[in-house]
């Protein structure tokens, strides 16, 4: 129960889930409630490949403009057309009062839009609506899977048939989506860096099987992982099927893209990758701390082997209690006594390497030279 | 662990614990090999100054494996915390302690070794329980995921 608050606790503090853009939505903020119209030109670059830029005048204090450069999930798609028509219209009807469509978009960038900041209203409700503009990149990739993902429903392939598409949110992470008359199938290779990950991940996927299989989670899509690449992914780049992680299917029917689950879906499965990593992390540092803690209690274990015997005892340990302090006290005396007697034998023992038995008495009583005192005294003569 | 002082042949004036070195046989017991199973087991190689204590832990399947390493390797990094560890465990062994004739004397020798009993029975049992607290989070984890689908 604690570990299930703790994460979600976690949860509640990944940005890298969070639609809207944290650096776009500062930005807007700052302009929305700065008194005084500023000129601003500001770029600013997010996951290395999205751009935003950002411009306003003091001439047209209302209005900003915004221009977004991202790269689209398919690819094919980027180069034939850019954006699809759906993805402008889903657009257009985000905030149609606040939001401008302007035609053509700024040169470099796929979609420039106007923002009236004056219709926006005072209060709560401004943030609420700043953060829904600064989610239009992920409303945009959103958009083109929810195309394909809705496609499911309108039966477009023929039985026996499927189509393969590849896409990239993340750099260097592609997914395919493959399209099949009556699901579509979500399939992610996964990479990473360290063994270590691999087999934390591999034991998170084995646990996502193992719960999405139960009745109790049959509503939704059905997860598998497997080791080798699946059959729907043959005839695929070898740099794309080369995976240390094995791959992660998700069974996606029509009834996970009905209505309002569409959006919870998409935006479940883009952020699939992020979601994994950010476990393994977490994983990594509650060994870590786990390790630490152990660490404490077995030195602790130590420590009493030792104090015991007084050799080694903190001040703090027994400054509160005068009684043991002595007990410490009276028993260093000893050591320091027992030091002594060691010394003492391994000098005579150098002095005298070879021992003869009963030697030493008869050197006691023979060899000693007898001590008298003298009465006269010793005068020093000039 | 009947551990004497006993300054080194070779060298003059140097002490040196004898079973690490191993250069003369005549201060050197006979090693013991305690076999639980395969996985399992602790060589005790003792000489006339010291003792070395090598334990290899048992690890059922990956996971174990890693957390094994994980946990041991950090612990051998911090060994001047626990004085009487070893910072490279013996080849083909997961930790190993040594423990020489100045141990002896600054620790009571009946605490020493209900140390190192209960350090055996510590690592085996948190390995346990960090393996399912590891599985246990996985289970969470996936189900806040597909949480997110309904």
């Amino acid at each position: 129960m604690s570990q299930n608050l703790y994460f979600l606790r976690e949860r509640e503090r990944m940005a890298c889930f969070d639609r809207a853009s944290p650096a776009l939505k500062e930005t807007l903020l700052k302009i929305y409630r700065d008194n005084k119209p500023t000129e601003l030109d500001q770029r600013l670059f997010e996951f290395g490949a999205v751009e935003y830029h950002i411009r306003s005048s003091v001439s047209d204090p209302h209005y900003v403009h915004l221009s977004i450069s991202t790269p689209l999930l398919s690819q094919e798609a980027s180069v034939a057309q850019g954006i699809s028509q759906g993805t402008v219209q889903t657009i257009k009807g985000i905030l149609s009062d606040i939001v401008e469509l302007v035609e053509p978009s700024r040169e470099g960038y796929q979609l420039t839009l106007r923002l009236d900041f004056s219709k926006i209203p005072q209060g709560k409700d401004s943030s609420k609506i700043i953060t829904e503009i600064a989610s239009i990149q992920a409303a945009i990739l959103s958009c083109q899977l929810k195309e394909m993902l809705s496609n499911v429903a309108s039966q477009d392939t023929s039985p026996g048939m499927y189509k393969l598409i590849k896409l990239l949110y993340h750099p260097r992470e592609p997914f395919f989506v493959v399209r099949q008359p009556e699901k579509t199938i979500a399939v992610f290779p996964m990479r990473f860096q360290e063994n270590t990950d691999v087999i934390i991940a591999t034991a998170f996927f084995q646990e996502l099987m193992d719960v999405g299989s139960s009745e109790a989670w049959a509503k939704v899509p059905l997860c598998t992982w497997s080791p080798i690449p699946p059959p729907e992914l043959r005839g695929e780049q070898m740099e794309d099927l080369s995976t240390n992680g094995g791959f992660v299917s998700f069974d996606i029917l029509p009834h996970h893209v009905k209505g309002k689950r569409l959006d919870k879906t998409v935006w479940n499965l883009l952020n699939f990758y992020a979601f994994v990593k950010y476990h393994v992390k977490c994983t990594r540092g509650f060994i870590q701390r786990r390790m630490r803690k152990r660490l404490d209690n077995l030195v602790k274990i130590l420590h009493k082997a030792s104090s015991e015997e007084g050799g080694y005892v903190d001040d703090a340990q027994v400054a509160g209690c005068g009684c043991i302090k002595s007990l410490v006290s009276v028993s260093k005396t000893n050591t320091l006594r027992r030091r002594c007697r060691n010394f003492t034998k391994k000098v005579k023992r150098m002095r005298c390497p070879i021992k003869i038995h009963g030697f030493r008495r008869f050197r006691r009583r023979w060899l000693t030279v007898p001590k008298f005192s003298s009465a006269f005294k010793y005068t020093k003569i000039d | 662990m009947c551990l004497q002082n006993f300054p080194c042949q070779e060298v003059e004036r140097h002490n040196k614990p004898e079973v690490e070195l191993k250069t003369s046989p005549e201060l050197l017991l006979k090693p013991i090999l305690i076999c639980r199973n395969e996985a399992e087991k602790c060589l005790i190689e003792t000489s006339i100054n010291s003792l070395r204590i090598s334990l290899k832990v048992k690890q059922a399947d990956e996971l174990e494996n890693i957390l094994t390493k994980k946990f041991l390797r950090f612990l051998s990094m911090r060994a001047e915390a626990f004085q009487v560890l070893r910072r490279k465990p013996v080849q083909g062994y997961d930790i190993s302690f040594l423990i020489t004739n100045y141990h002896c004397e600054e620790m009571q020798k009946h605490k020493l070794i209900d140390f190192i009993v209960q350090f055996m029975e510590d690592i085996d049992k948190e390995i346990s329980e960090l393996k399912m607290s590891v599985n246990t989070r996985g289970r969470l984890v996936a189900a806040e995921f597909l949480k997110q689908f309904i």
